[in-house]
Parts: structure tokens; C-alpha cells; sequence
């Protein structure tokens, strides 16, 4: 579900043409289309830099958590996570809309967590440590573009 | 039999076709990385286009009735098709819409004039076309160069002899193809205009699709001409028109059939249009003679489908020894799987940590993509796993004749969901689960324990599932909160199911067999109703009119001043007394002058813009429905099936056709007729207990537990009153409830009566009733009396 599937759908349900309103939302969708793909791309190459960094400064807050206990297959499948949610992100910045992290990504995330007795507050702090990181890899303007995504995870988690 | 369970229903987005990202998001995920290099360019030129495409809808949608017109046109005679087009009605008005009352009474036109400062300049509103210059226009359209020219066969319609109904439906149909080319220009994918068009033909005439095709012919000319400046914007019309046309042309391809897998479940047809919209799932098969990169990539969509996660990527685990074997095509994918599920790691991670009905329910995920789909295919594999433990049931998975059927020796297994086949209903919850990232995180079966509910009766719940709402704050709607992330299941509710409504006993006495006793002496000497409810009836002697010919014995055990008539009228009608700027003052003064019956008063008080902002303009549909109603005509509505007939006359006639159709309707005229304000009729503890000042914690500790409810409040009750001295009480149960005013002569009574505990109910309630032979309304199955008025109504 991206932006554009969500403007045809509401201007089909009332069986009418995009309204201007929706054009400028799109136009804007369009325009900033470069930077979308630019930030996607940033973040593709970078996913394992943000994730090792990122769990380390995750470590030094908080190092009483699974990932650092020193079973290898705990923390690899953390780290797997991790650089799961940051490509999801990547996906719903390409598509402008937080449908496909959503979809994909937050429903239900917090009772998957619960279930696997990992700790919410934990993988809360650990957003946040990966969301600091992204925010150091690029310009404050993608910056922007891409930290509510990151807040969108952390608020589901909370 | 019908089995009409199901196992709750999560909330799901189908796709009703791509656009360019999410057909790239779509491709990206489903393999697990990140956007190639190339699917970003193709991206990256859609964002480049994307300026020129909408330049180019915002000429379609300005022109929208001129290139309509000349389709139609060139296919009919005698007349002007344009005035048969109907414009799509606005929104406004509806309850929800949250527009100022005010806008009802603009048109749309001037709303739109009125908004046009805001709005960006290249983009207009479609124009309409006086028919003097379609006369011109088609002249001139005569010598234009480059006009498609018709086949020999066609002939034009008449629009005498076409006859209006289907006049109009060929014109929305005409203006409907333009809307979709232009919504594909901007979802820069012709795939919309797939979905919706193929197979179109085989639904109309053979004459007609003849006729279509040379409109939209003449429209794609037309479409061309209103771009000419710019040829490239042309071309890109023409062929999205060009789509159109060929797609409407090819014949209407065959549903997927779903097998079934038993007799008693048969399979499922799905419609070929669905299986388009859903985004392509890569099926990826291992032959000899594969490239390295794509033996990788199936090995790995193995390892997703069977063990849920890359292991590769994971742990640096690999079943490399299988691998190898599979490499030099000593074992097939088929081979590949049975080996994977019965490797040490697929125990370790689907087996060991599962009750054995689960395991059950993560292998049919694993080997055959689909959840179970009935107890007897559960009860069939519980045998084969308890008989030979989990090699056997992957043997048995795996040599099944569907799995031979989906995926044969070479596929990779693939998830069988939403858009790829059918699904089926009575596992739609769970299934939409187990088809989750977290489903093994979910260690209890869930399949098992929905069919098991099944062979249930219908349990004591909403029909949205959470908790049993009383009905004085169930309104059969959904909750936007809720439905993000449902939570509980929902009960099996269908469009016949309806709800208990336990009567107050008030009409008990006025009922007999049905009708209403012509003598109302019946209930002499008997108290109308619990809770300290009073009747408010008008007086002939009120209205001076009126007053001079008495209809009939008229015996009542309250008399009323016309003032506390008004008042009681006001509370029942908004719920709670007025200000006095929102009283209806010319309507009290035609009551009073006896201009008006007490009917019409309740009428023009439901008439009101305060009314109509209280429970129209704020609220949801079904809400404003239901909350109406209660107000109107004193109770809940049944179910479904009288819903359904308000939300028609609610959107075809809007919100004053509904307070008609209610005040007008034969159940108002039997119960309330024209003198008697309408009161609760169904009012239950609980509901009462909401309305108390102690309303929120009387019902919000036994939601949790419904069982307790009628214990926990009575002893509620009886300590509250026990604390109360009778004065007190007396005055506290007219303040709480919601239609009475001071009660005049009988103030013993309610006070004693107001707080009667829930299983108390029935009993007080026949013996009020008095007659041992007539039919006991206060039993669990009131329904049969209660109904009667409606079905009555019904034609």
C-alpha cells in the first residue's frame, strides 16, 4: 500500500476524479521522489554499519539484555531484527506510507516480543539507539524523512 | 448443515492493484532484501514522470465531459446523452461528516467556487457542455483529421428507443472508463484498468460491447486531440486507451478453482480479477541447468518457507551436506523440503516446543502453505503424527496428493494466502495469522479450538468480540481503535441473528395477544414499568380543541401538567433536560393550542438542529441509527436486518426521512400513539446502572466478568439502598432515570422498585404482569412477542 494506491482508493470510493488537494499531496510525493530513493539507498548500504554501532551503543545503556549475554545465536537473531526493521523502513520511505512497516513490521510486534520473554523497554532503547544512528549517517533533511518511521516502531513498542 | 464460525476476523488490506512501488516494495520483500539497482531506477523514472502524468489527469479530469460527450455521441442519436449522466452525489449530510448543518443547503457548485482560492490553478473542475456546443463541436469533429472510423457492422442507438434507466447506466459507464485511465495515469501502472475491464465482455450483449468499443474509440481520439500540443502525452493516452480496449475485448477468463479436500469441503472458485490485483508471488522452481545466483535464491525461499528464517543469514547454519545433494541434482526441491522438515533444527524449532496440535498447524503452514482447513483433516494427521511421531507427518504433508498438485517435484512451496486462492471462511482468522512473521511465538493451537467452537451455541457476546457491552452502549459498530489491532474474537453473529431485548414490563399489560387492549383499565390498579419509569400521556383536557370531544373511557393513573408533559417529552427525546435556547418554543406553543398532537411535538423536537447535531452530525451511522431509534421509538433495534432498512432510507433520503420513517411507523402508533411521550421500553439493570451516578463503576467491574454481574449488582443495590433512607432514594431514582420527572402520586413504589436486581427481573415481571394466561414477556425468549410489531411492519 503505498501513497498513490491510497489516493485512487479514496477518490474511487466516492466515484470522483483526485481532488486538488490529493494532487499536491502526490505532486509533493513526486517531487521529493530523488531524495526517497536517495535515503533508501543510504540505508541499504549502510544496514550493517547502523546495526553493529547501533547495538554497541545499545550495549553500553543497557548491558543487561539478551543480545549482549553472550550466546552468539541470541544475538545474532537480535541483530537480524534489527536490520530487519531498518529494511522495512526503507520500504515504506520508498513507498511514502507507513502501510508496509506496518503491515509488515508493527502489528503485533509487541505480543511477538512478549512471547519470546524478551523485554519491551529493552527493544525499545535499542530503536531509539538505531534511529540515532541512522540520524548520524545522513543530511538533518533526510534525517527528518526517516525519524518518524523510527518513532512509529518505538511507539507500537510502547 | 451450515457452518457459519469463524475464527475471527483480523483486519486485512487486499490489494486491489499496483502502482509502481508497491509492486517494488512488494518484490523486495517477499525475497527478503533490499530494492535492486534496477527496480530503483524503474522507481526512480516513475518519480520522474510522475510531474508529466499529473499534468496530464488534470487534463483528462478538465475535459473529462467533453471527451465523454463525444463517445457518446458517435453511439447514440435523437438527443442528448450528456443529460443523461448523473453527477456523484456528495458525501455531506451524512452522519459522520462532520460538515456545518449550513453546508446541506449550498450546492455543490457554490462549495466548490467557494474552495477554488485554495486550490492550484492548473487544475479545474470538470466542465459540463451545453448541448449547443456539443452541435458544433460534433460538426466540427466531422472533418478533423485522424477520427477513428466505425466498423460496417455498427449501427447507432436511439436514445428514445434505449429507454432512460439504460441510458443513464451507459453513461455512467462511459464517464467510469475515462475515471480509470486517468486513476492509471496516475498510478503510472495500466494494472487498474486491467483488474477492473478484463472479462467485462462477458457480461454485456454482443451489440453492445460493439457500441462500447466505438465510443471508446471516439474517446481515445477525442482524449488525444484535448493533449495535442504535446504528442508524447498523447501517445501515453492512447496507449493506456489502447489497454483499455483490448482488455474490455478479451472474453471473461475462467475463476482459479481451489481444491477442496474432502467431500464435505469442497473446493473454492476465485475470481481471475482478484488473482491479477494481488501482487505476484515468485514462484521459483529448481531445474538442471539453473544459473548459481537462482538455485541460491530457491534454496533460500526454502529455507523461509520451511524453517520460517534464512538460516544461512541467521546463524551461519546450513544444511550443507542437503544442499550439496540438491546442487548436483541427486535429491529434487520436492526431496529437499522432506529432508528439511526432518532435519534436527526443524525439530529443535517446530517441534520440541509445541503441544502436538500445533506442530500440526505450523507443518501445513511449512509443507503446504495453507492452515488446516477442517476437523477432519486434523483428526487425520493427529492420527499419522501420534502413530509415527514428526518424520511420518512430513511424509505424509509432503506425499499428499495436493502438495503434488501445488508444487510437484521442482516448486519451492509458497504461502498460499489472500489474492494467490481462495480462502476459506471458517479458518480466515486463524489463517491470516499463522501466515505471520510471529506465529511461531504463539505456542497454543488455534485452528483446533476454532473448529472445536463451532459445535458451540452462540455464546453470550458482541458481535465484534471485547467484552460484553450492555446494550445501552452496543451499537454493532466497529471501533476504530479495535479494529487496528483486534484483539479478541468475535462471536458468530449472522444477519438473522437478533438480540434478546428483555422487556420492562411496561407493555405487558397493554399487550394481550398481540394487539393492544382497547381498554387500558386492564392495567388498573398495577404500576406501569420498573425502575421508577412514569408514563407521560397527554390529556384531552390539555388542548382546548381536543378537549371537547373525549375519546373514549380514559383511565390513567398519572395526571400530568402539560408542563411536566413538555419536560418529559424533552428528556426522552435528547437524553436530557434542554437549555433553554435549544427549546422548541413554537412547537410548545402549537401543542399547547392543540394545533399539533403530542406525536408531532416529539417530531418537531427530533426535527431540531439541536437534535440532528446531538445524534446525526457526530456520530457514526450505525450509532446515529441506533441512538435515534432508542430516543424515538423507546427501544434498541433487533439486529441486523432492521438496521439494513435505515441505513437505506438513512443514505438514500437522509436524516429527516429517518425520523419519519420511526415516528411514522405502526409500532410508534401502537405502542406510544399520539398522546403518550415514548419511553424506554427495554431498560436493563445494567443499562440502568450506567446512567446512575455510580453508573461507570456499577458496570465497569463485572465487564471483566460478565458471569457476576447480576450478583455483584445486587448486592450493589442492596447495600446502596440500605444506606439510603426511602426519601433519599425516592428522589435519587427520579433524578437517574432518564425519563422520569417527580412522581406524583405513587412515590412509594419506584423507590422500592428502582433498584431490582437482574435476577429478579422476570419474576417481578409476571407478577406485575397479573395475567396468569397471557404470554410471559420477561422471559429469556421475548423475542417472539417483542418481534411481532416489526415483522408486522414488514411488507
Amino acid at each position: 500500500m503505498s501513497l498513490v494506491t491510497e489516493l485512487i482508493l479514496s477518490a474511487d470510493s466516492e466515484a470522483r476524479y483526485p481532488a486538488p488537494k490529493e494532487i499536491r499531496i502526490y505532486q509533493d510525493f513526486v517531487k521529493t521522489g530523488e531524495q526517497r530513493i536517495r535515503i533508501a539507498k543510504i540505508l541499504a548500504e549502510n544496514e550493517q554499519r547502523i546495526v553493529q554501532n547501533g547495538s554497541a551503543r545499545f550495549w553500553e545503556r543497557c548491558p543487561n539484555t539478551p543480545s549482549n549475554c553472550g550466546n552468539e545465536r541470541k544475538t545474532a537473531s537480535c541483530q537480524r531484527d534489527q536490520g530487519w526493521y531498518v529494511r522495512l523502513i526503507a520500504y515504506s520511505i520508498l513507498a511514502g506510507s507507513e502501510r508496509p512497516l506496518e503491515e509488515i513490521g508493527t502489528v503485533g510486534i509487541k505480543e511477538m516480543y512478549n512471547n519470546l520473554e524478551i523485554p519491551i523497554r529493552n527493544i525499545a532503547e535499542c530503536m531509539r539507539c538505531l534511529k540515532e544512528e541512522a540520524m548520524s549517517l545522513m543530511s538533518e533533511e533526510d534525517g527528518a524523512e526517516v525519524a518518524p518511521y523510527f518513532d512509529l516502531i518505538i511507539h507500537s513498542l510502547s | 448443515m451450515t457452518n457459519r464460525t469463524n475464527g475471527g476476523s483480523p483486519v486485512t488490506h487486499p490489494q486491489a492493484f499496483h502502482t509502481v512501488p508497491t509492486a517494488v516494495i512488494a518484490e523486495a520483500e517477499q525475497r527478503d532484501r533490499y530494492p535492486k539497482s534496477s527496480e530503483l531506477k524503474t522507481l526512480s523514472a516513475f518519480f520522474e514522470s510522475g510531474q508529466k502524468r499529473l499534468e496530464i489527469a488534470a487534463a483528462l479530469t478538465q475535459n473529462a465531459d467533453k471527451i465523454v460527450a463525444a463517445g457518446a455521441n458517435r453511439i447514440f442519436t435523437g438527443g442528448s446523452p450528456m443529460a443523461y449522466l448523473e453527477r456523484p452525489t456528495d458525501p455531506i449530510g451524512m452522519p459522520g461528516s462532520r460538515y456545518y448543518i449550513g453546508e446541506d443547503y449550498l450546492s455543490a457548485n457554490v462549495r466548490h467556487r467557494r474552495g477554488k482560492g485554495t486550490s492550484i490553478t492548473q487544475f479545474k473542475e470538470p466542465q459540463s457542455i451545453d448541448s449547443t456546443n456539443t452541435l458544433v463541436d460534433q460538426i466540427a469533429s466531422l472533418f478533423a483529421q485522424g477520427r477513428p472510423s466505425v466498423p460496417s457492422r455498427f449501427r447507432t442507438i436511439s436514445i428514445a428507443k434505449y429507454g432512460t434507466a439504460r441510458m443513464k447506466r451507459s453513461m455512467r459507464d462511459l464517464a467510469w472508463f475515462l475515471r480509470y485511465v486517468t486513476y492509471a495515469m496516475v498510478a503510472g501502472d495500466t494494472s487498474i484498468i486491467t483488474v477492473n475491464t478484463r472479462g467485462l465482455r462477458g457480461v454485456i450483449p454482443e451489440d453492445v460491447t460493439l457500441a462500447t468499443v466505438v465510443a471508446l474509440r471516439e474517446m481515445q481520439w477525442k482524449a488525444g486531440q484535448c493533449l495535442l500540443p504535446d504528442s508524447n502525452a498523447a501517445a501515453l493516452v492512447k496507449r493506456y486507451f489502447e489497454v483499455l480496449i483490448t482488455d474490455y475485448l478479451v472474453e471473461k477468463p475462467d475463476d482459479r478453482l481451489r481444491i477442496g479436500v474432502s467431500k464435505l469441503h469442497p473446493g473454492q472458485p476465485l475470481p481471475q480479477s482478484y488473482y491479477q490485483s494481488a501482487l505476484p508471488t515468485p514462484k521459483l522452481v529448481v531445474k538442471p541447468g539453473l544459473s548459481e545466483t537462482e538455485l541460491q535464491e530457491a534454496i533460500r525461499a526454502a529455507y523461509r518457507q520451511v524453517l520460517e528464517r534464512d538460516v544461512t543469514q541467521a546463524y551461519g547454519l546450513a544444511a550443507s551436506d542437503l544442499e550439496s545433494k540438491l546442487r548436483s541434482g541427486l535429491y529434487s526441491m520436492k526431496e529437499f523440503v522432506r529432508h528439511l522438515g526432518k532435519s534436527r533444527l526443524y525439530r529443535r524449532e517446530f517441534y520440541e516446543p509445541f503441544t502436538i496440535s500445533r506442530v500440526i498447524e505450523l507443518a501445513h503452514r511449512h509443507f503446504l502453505g495453507r492452515g488446516l482447513s477442517c476437523l477432519e483433516e486434523f483428526q487425520t494427521y493427529f492420527d499419522v503424527i501420534s502413530e509415527g511421531g514428526l518424520p511420518a507427518l512430513v511424509d505424509a504433508l509432503v506425499d499428499s496428493q495436493e502438495y503434488a498438485d501445488y508444487f510437484g517435484e521442482e516448486t519451492v512451496p509458497y504461502l498460499r494466502g489472500l489474492g494467490i486462492e481462495a480462502q476459506e471462511c471458517r479458518n480466515w482468522g486463524p489463517q491470516l495469522d499463522l501466515f505471520k512473521y510471529s506465529a511461531p511465538a504463539r505456542k497454543v493451537p488455534q485452528f483446533v479450538t476454532t473448529f472445536a467452537r463451532a459445535q458451540k451455541p452462540l455464546p453470550d457476546q458482541h458481535p465484534y468480540g471485547v467484552g460484553n457491552d450492555p446494550l445501552e452502549i452496543q451499537f454493532g459498530a466497529i471501533f476504530p481503535d479495535e479494529t487496528r489491532h483486534p484483539s479478541a474474537q468475535p462471536a458468530h453473529f449472522s444477519s438473522t441473528s437478533r438480540r434478546i431485548l428483555i422487556s420492562s414490563g411496561l407493555q405487558n399489560g397493554r399487550r394481550h395477544n398481540g394487539h393492544v387492549e382497547p381498554n387500558a383499565s386492564a392495567h388498573l390498579g398495577r404500576v406501569p414499568g420498573l425502575f421508577g419509569q412514569s408514563v407521560f400521556k397527554l390529556e384531552p383536557s390539555h388542548q382546548p380543541e381536543r378537549g371537547s370531544h373525549p375519546q373514549g373511557p380514559n383511565v390513567n393513573l398519572a395526571h400530568h401538567s402539560m408542563d411536566a408533559v413538555i419536560l418529559g417529552a424533552y428528556r426522552q427525546v435528547f437524553g436530557r433536560e434542554v437549555f433553554d435556547s435549544q427549546r422548541q418554543d413554537v412547537a410548545e406553543t402549537k401543542l399547547k393550542g392543540g394545533e399539533i398532537t403530542l406525536r408531532d411535538f416529539v417530531r418537531q423536537l427530533a426535527y431540531s438542529r439541536a437534535f440532528r447535531q446531538m445524534y446525526w452530525e457526530n456520530l457514526y451511522i450505525t450509532k446515529s441509527i441506533e441512538c435515534i431509534h432508542r430516543r424515538l421509538l423507546g427501544r434498541p433495534t433487533y439486529g441486523r436486518a432492521e438496521l439494513n432498512r435505515y441505513y437505506d432510507i438513512a443514505g438514500k433520503a437522509g436524516f429527516y426521512a429517518l425520523v419519519d420513517a420511526i415516528i411514522d411507523s405502526p409500532e410508534y402508533a401502537q405502542v406510544f400513539g399520539d398522546e403518550t411521550v415514548p419511553y424506554d421500553r427495554y431498560l436493563t439493570p445494567r443499562g440502568y446502572a450506567l446512567r446512575s451516578p455510580q453508573g461507570p463503576t456499577a458496570w465497569g467491574k463485572p465487564r471483566h466478568n460478565p458471569a457476576i454481574a447480576g450478583e455483584w449488582m445486587a448486592a450493589q443495590s442492596t447495600a446502596q439502598s440500605a444506606a439510603q433512607s426511602a426519601a433519599q432514594s425516592a428522589a435519587q431514582s427520579t433524578a437517574q432515570s432518564a425519563s422520569a420527572v417527580a412522581v406524583l402520586d405513587r412515590q412509594a413504589e419506584p423507590a422500592s422498585m428502582a433498584p431490582s436486581p437482574v435476577p429478579n427481573l422476570a419474576p417481578e415481571a409476571a407478577a406485575h404482569n397479573g395475567h396468569p394466561s397471557s404470554p410471559p414477556a420477561a422471559k429469556p425468549e421475548p423475542m417472539a412477542t417483542a418481534a411481532q410489531p416489526s415483522e408486522a411492519n414488514s411488507p
